[in-house]
């Protein structure tokens, strides 16, 4: 536990200490702050109640989007910079120096998100919150932040260089966002349709984003963060027998 | 100790280490010597399991580096080639972090970091990005991360590279110091290197180990046919028909330098005609200035050994 945490520790340094951690919060301040102020004053030119759900639906997209920017570098830097040789003759395992990376991405999301939060609290000061569905839409960024992280650590951990693990990752984050407009176009006769439908991450944020705490989202969201994972822990293990 | 036996492992298409097996005793420096390519950082790297071996087994402290990984890590430390380090970290940073993730207990931290530190040289370095020192700096904070955590076993791949020659003569004499107390595998395809370091050489070549033992006794097995080198005053010409007579003598090369004449006797298989020579010369009243024995280097051992095999047959 003490190695995990020790890993953890430094790889969430290495965010603060580049610009990454900084570009991330910006990125996010600016679309998120945009949008709030935009759907804000929409409903209030249309005497509306205040709707705080366009704001966390572009923070998620936000947050999916840069996922490339945030891992592309976990593993893939380490195998160019060569320091996976000293990490792994320590006394730690694949699944500590994979699991450290992902948490101390999930803290910078953590992070990322209070930051943003913000706005929620700008709005309650005005009107009348939900802080039970603001909460459930948080949920779901994490849970969709937890599978394109989990996924870009894949992908890191399959090269060697940085930018082809964030444009790959990318690429592969823009699939499991439309993976549903897939399901739809194939039809509902499709085999692979409920599959598509079921691990697009626009239709599993849907369900948060209405203040819906859905166990089959839930499930789905962290057994694809959890497949993902394994599949990088393997990936670091096998090294050794190549 | 390192124990290794019938050690292979094989790459898509290449085979990097080819069925070597050796012992290191404990607190003895052995060092890896072979051009680059021979298997050596492989090899290094299978002992500090970074990698596994195709076939055959290690074990190091007594672990199998295969089923006791993690017993193994404990007790080793690692200077890798190239000597990676997080560089955007404050060298004690690097350090406390290091000697937390080899499980150094919380207490003793502190204390061998400063130690660490003071041995290498780099106390008043401490604060430094590592980012920011000169390559031999960081060769010691690297030197500094494979000792932090007391290791029993010392494992350093090409320490002294591309360092200059005080920061080498630094380094080669903390590895003797290493050495006292600690077993020492180091590696270098610099023979003068190994020669002034370690009690036994392991020579790799292409995979596979040609020679083991101590840089005389490699020298001494692989020179059966040796050469005397003899300096002498007297009728040149005369010197070298008697030299060709004597029992043990299988060639002589005349070098003519008017009143001194040198000859290089090359001996037949296994003999050493100096006595004979001596005896020869004070009988005939040639006056003697050398008579040597010409004992290979390791230079020459070393090249004998890993010239490429069209060179070797030749």
């Amino acid at each position: 536990m003490s190695n995990f945490l020790a890993l953890a520790r430094r790889e969430l340094g290495v965010y603060f200490v580049s610009p990454m951690a900084y570009i991330i919060l910006t990125a996010l301040l600016v679309v998120a702050g945009l949008v709030f102020v935009f759907s804000v004053s929409a409903a209030a030119a249309e005497r509306l109640p205040a709707d705080y759900a366009p704001t966390l639906q572009w923070t998620c997209v936000v947050v999916a989007l840069t996922s490339a920017l945030v891992t592309m570098r976990t593993v893939a830097e380490e195998k160019s910079r060569g320091t996976i040789e000293i990490v792994l003759t320590a006394p730690v395992t694949e699944a500590q120096f994979v699991l450290a990376k992902f948490a101390a991405a999930m803290v910078l999301l953590s992070y990322l998100l209070a930051v943003t939060a913000g706005f929620a609290l700008i709005l309650s000061r005005y009107g009348q919150v939900d802080w039970g569905a603001v909460a459930c839409g948080y949920l779901g960024v994490l849970l969709v932040g937890a599978v394109t992280y989990s996924a870009g650590i894949f992908i890191s951990s399959l090269c060697t260089s940085q930018i082809t693990a964030g444009v790959v990752t990318f690429a592969l984050v823009i699939l499991l966002m439309m993976a549903n407009l897939g399901g739809l176009f194939l039809g509902p006769e499709s085999a692979v349709a409920p599959f598509l439908q079921a691990v697009s991450l626009t239709e599993n944020f849907g369900d948060f984003l209405k203040g819906v705490i859905d166990t089959g989202r839930l499930v789905t969201l962290l057994g694809v963060a959890a497949f993902f994972l394994f599949l990088a822990v393997r990936v670091v293990q096998s090294r050794r027998w190549r | 100790m390192i124990e290794v036996k019938d050690l292979f492992k094989a790459y898509p298409g290449v085979v990097a280490v080819d069925r070597v097996s050796f012992r290191v005793e404990r607190g003895e420096i052995a060092g890896f010597l072979g051009p680059n390519g021979a298997g050596k950082s492989t090899t290094m790297r299978i002992l500090t399991c970074f990698l596994a071996p195709t076939s055959g087994s290690a074990s190091v402290a007594g672990f199998d580096v295969l089923r006791q990984s993690m017993e193994v890590r404990r007790r080793v430390g690692y200077l890798p080639e190239n000597n990676p380090l997080y560089t955007e970290m404050r060298v004690e940073e690097y350090l406390r972090f290091r000697a937390r993730i080899k499980g150094v207990a919380r207490a003793d931290r502190e204390r061998r970091v400063g130690e660490v530190l003071e041995r290498v040289g780099l106390s008043e370095r401490r604060r430094s990005i590592i980012q920011n020192l000169s390559k031999g700096l960081r060769q010691r904070v690297g030197l500094a991360d494979a000792i932090v955590h007391g290791p029993e076993i010392v494992i350093l791949d090409e320490p002294t590279i591309g360092l200059d020659p005080t920061q080498v003569r630094e380094v080669r004499e903390l590895i003797r110091e290493l050495g006292k107390e600690r077993t020492v595998l180091l590696s270098s395809h610099i023979l003068s290197e190994v020669e002034k370091v370690c009690r036994r050489v392991l020579i790799l070549s292409r995979g596979r180990l040609v020679e083991q033992g101590t840089p005389e006794e490699i020298a001494g097995r692989l020179v059966r046919t040796g050469r005397v080198r003899l300096e002498a005053r007297g009728d040149g010409r005369a010197i070298k028909e008697a030299l060709e007579k004597l029992p043990g003598v299988a060639h002589v090369i005349w070098e003519n330098r008017g009143e001194l004449h040198g000859f290089a006797v090359q001996c037949a298989d296994g003999a050493d005609p100096r006595a004979g020579i001596f005896q020869l010369c004070a009988g005939k009243g040639w006056t003697i200035q050398e008579l040597a024995w010409e004992r290979l280097s390791l230079e020459d051992v070393f090249s004998i050994l890993t010239a490429p095999p069209a060179e070797a047959a030749r």
